[in-house]
């Protein structure tokens, strides 16, 4: 019987956090430029559930953290890329903050 | 007020706050707004909305002053332009572009104003070190017929990122038809961008400035 709560209680935080992810981390193709980058940062700012936005060419990186309670679905930002003309490879959810990732970014680690 | 455009593009040049080749469509929402100088043969201010990634529209003032002769033309046009494709690649994206449009010149080998049609292509690849493109633009009208071909490569010092100041080294090759200038017209340039900022300037094998300057918003 208390093997249940011990699987249980896990599985429903890890299903929070992912409910709730602070950063959605996207590897993308084709990022070359500041001119790109500028591009995808204009579209992925026109969500109301966007609280900020990290590029990076040197990780093919684009990051959004989310404002509290909301969420963007992974296909509206394919979308979004794809309507800004980049193809999107990965998408990750993760509860890594912006600010903290921005930092990480700055030292050079993917 | 074109001079002046372009004149301001070279102050920004020579003052060291200069950009890969410009293209005609910069991202969905965005407007371009381009002027160039080119070594006293060429002048051209362009303005275009792209309300897609792949599509664009606009216009733009081309003045061309031959150096073989004292032939002059003032073209004011109207164009629209389009991503045939793009190739987002891991570390590279590749990009074939379109062109035409009409518009309305002058020149000092005819009379009035004729009717002037454009058309035009660019391929490039650019990666965050190895840039390479081709442009073909042509303009033509029942009273003359003038195409600008240029080659670029260039090659960057360093990898730029998003928020810092990008540097490209680059070589230019131009050819005029139309009786605008006899051979290649080579040029080294340097080209810096920084968030929508871009500018480039350099000197032509002739010893005269050649300097294009960009703002994406």
């Amino acid at each position: 019987m208390k093997f249940l709560p011990r699987v249980l209680i896990p599985l429903l935080l890890l299903a929070s956090a992912s409910a709730q992810a602070a950063t959605i981390e996207m590897n993308v193709n084709g990022l070359v430029c500041a001119f790109c980058a500028q591009g995808i940062e204009k579209q992925l700012r026109k969500f109301p559930a966007t609280a900020d936005v990290v590029v990076s060419l040197e990780q093919k990186l684009v990051a959004v953290s989310l404002k509290d309670g909301q969420d963007i679905s992974d296909a509206e930002l394919r979308r979004a890329l794809t309507n800004a003309g980049y193809t999107v490879k990965a998408i990750e959810r993760t509860q890594t903050p912006i600010a903290e990732l921005r930092e990480r970014l700055k030292q050079g680690k993917p | 007020m074109l001079r002046w455009s372009v004149g301001l593009a070279g102050a920004c040049a020579l003052a060291g706050s200069i950009t890969v080749m410009a293209k005609p469509i910069a991202f969905a929402g965005g407007y371009t707004v381009m002027a160039e100088y080119g070594a006293g043969t060429m002048e051209e201010l362009q303005l275009f909305y792209a309300p897609r990634y792949d599509f664009s529209f606009g216009g733009g003032h081309l003045e061309l002053d031959s150096d073989e002769t004292t032939k002059t033309r003032s073209i004011n046009y109207a164009r629209l332009n389009y991503l045939l494709h793009r190739w987002n690649l891991d570390n590279a994206q590749a990009n074939v572009f379109v062109w035409g449009g009409v518009g309305s010149a002058t020149g000092n080998t005819f009379t009035g104003s004729v009717l002037a049609e454009n058309a035009g292509a660019q391929a490039d690849y650019e990666t965050r070190r190895i840039y390479a493109s081709f442009k073909t633009d042509w303009q033509g009208s029942s009273a003359f017929s003038h195409r600008i071909d240029t080659l670029q490569l260039g090659l960057a010092p360093y990898r730029h990122e998003y928020g810092g100041i990008a540097t490209w080294f680059l070589v230019q090759a131009r050819q005029y038809t139309g009786g605008i200038h006899r051979g290649t017209e080579s040029a080294l340039l340097l080209r810096l961008f920084k968030g929508g900022v871009w500018v480039e300037a350099g000197v032509t094998n002739g010893g005269k400035l050649q300097a294009m300057a960009m703002v994406n918003f």
